[in-house]
């Protein structure tokens, strides 16, 4: 499976300039006519995600998230799951580097075997960085408005959180 | 909604941390301004001045400067407590102390102050993360200048057209405000066949293209359409076949037994963002609809 993806960007790179050049499409000079954009797209983003990472940043840097979780820890003990997924099911959504440090750290304390760490993974594994990909894909348009679409991202991350706890525990019981 | 986690984030961090040094400044916790004693021992007899400081079974070598001043060497393996009062103080490999007491095996120190530790901190992971943004941002630049390249050709040639006819049956009912043979309708199913191979460096800039489509649509330019959020909220939730790679890389092999439960969680997630999404859509468009009459 894992070579699939090795292979494939390389096939479709090659399909894409054969399929043009069939069509005797001018393939380099509209390659620079599109790829011309990407400078400012680019620049579009920056003040959008200065704002996100930025704020995600202050809030990592207080000890906010560690307190937050002694908060709900007696929840996760009453629901009758490991606590220090919480700490997964919080960052995720907010930083990609910072999940992987979370899960890191998970697999150093716990070890791989570890249920908690299987359910970490699993919900590293299934939801994505909501705050960063609504910043970058907003940002590259010029979207301040976003709607509903936080509102949308969050709630499926929250799915994915609880729907990653259930299906490990069935998974490997 | 954006607005307030934004500003929840930040007044969340930054009054945390003050309550914190607050709290630190009242009992003192950081010892300012008390003399604190070491056990040490002479390296070299004739100068006396290189020693060794055992700090809670750490050895750190030291420098007495004068009677009233001694450098601390530090490395990784030196108490955490050193390494942040240096770091604090400009230099993370060298700590300046002051000499109160000395004795032959005893010193008697007093450290640098440390005073709003937590916001100076915080202060720095701030500016830190600007840049990095910017950064970040930059190092796209090239990647999305190359799939934008690549996409132009294949819009071109045709190429993107053939494929809309095939998936625009299957996202007309996640879609329903494209016109129909329009090319958004490629670049999202490229984007979602990217994510689902994991393909993460051609999946941004293949949504960037979708965003930009969807835009060109988009009837109020300041605002996310229903679309847009659609789009968003799919992306957002990962649809994915294979582990993204920082996984693997994390935990080898081990993630070959992970596979079947992050397909499923994912799946959740994803069914919930479609669900979510609709809700809000038809939601918005009956606020619409009642504001014309």
């Amino acid at each position: 499976m894992q070579q699939l993806s090795n292979l494939i960007i390389p096939l479709i790179i090659l399909f894409i300039i054969c399929y043009g050049l069939i069509k005797r499409v001018a393939v380099y000079e509209e390659f620079i006519a599109g790829a011309k954009d990407g400078f400012g797209i680019a620049i579009n983003i920056i003040p959008y995600l200065v704002a996100m990472l930025f704020a995600i940043a202050i809030f990592r840097a207080s000890g906010a998230l560690e307190f937050l979780l002694v908060l709900l820890s007696p929840l996760a003990n009453f629901l009758g799951f490991p606590a220090e997924v919480i700490s997964m099911g919080i960052i995720r959504p907010l930083t990609g580097s910072g999940s992987i440090g979370v899960l890191a750290e998970l697999i150093n304390t716990h070890g791989e075997e570890s249920i908690i760490v299987k359910i970490a993974a699993v919900m590293f594994g299934a939801t994505e960085t909501t705050l960063y990909v609504l910043a970058v894909y907003f940002g590259a348009i010029k979207i301040n408005n976003t709607s509903y679409a936080v509102q949308a991202g969050l709630i499926a991350d929250f799915a994915g959180f609880v729907a990653a706890i259930l299906v490990t525990f069935w998974y490997f019981s | 909604m954006l607005n307030k986690i934004w500003a929840g984030l930040i007044i969340i961090g930054i009054v945390f941390a003050l309550a914190q040094d607050i709290n630190d400044e009242i009992h003192n916790t950081h010892q300012n301004g008390v003399a604190q004693t070491f056990d040490f021992s002479i390296i070299n007899q004739n100068t006396r001045t290189q020693i060794i400081l055992l700090v809670n079974q750490h050895k750190l070598n030291a420098r007495i400067e004068n009677e009233q001043r001694i450098i601390i060497n530090l490395d990784r393996q030196s108490p955490e407590n050193f390494i942040k009062l240096a770091e604090l103080n400009g230099n993370k490999n060298r700590l300046q102390a002051s000499i109160v007491s000395k004795t032959d095996q005893q010193l008697s120190l007093l450290l640098p102050e440390l005073h709003w530790q937590k916001l100076r901190v915080l202060t720095q992971a701030a500016f830190d993360m600007a840049e990095f943004a910017v950064k970040l941002a930059l190092g796209l630049v090239g990647i999305i200048a190359l799939w934008l390249g690549l996409m132009q050709i294949a819009e071109k040639s045709g190429l993107i057209k053939q494929m809309v006819k095939v998936v625009q049956p299957l996202l007309h009912w996640l879609f329903p405000n494209i016109p129909k043979n329009h090319p958004a309708f490629g670049s999202i199913s490229l984007n979602m066949a990217a994510n689902v191979l994991g393909l993460g460096n051609a999946a941004t800039p293949l949504g960037i293209k979708a965003m930009q489509q969807l835009q060109q649509l988009n009837p109020d330019k300041n605002k996310a359409s229903d679309e847009m959020c659609m789009f968003l909220a799919l992306n957002t939730s990962s649809v994915q076949l294979l582990p993204p790679v920082t996984l693997i890389a994390l935990m080898g092999t081990q993630v070959a037994d992970l596979l079947v439960p992050i397909i499923l969680a994912t799946s959740c997630s994803t069914i919930t963002a479609v669900i979510v999404a609709k809700v809000y859509a038809r939601r918005s468009q009956h606020k619409n609809f009642s504001s014309k009459n």
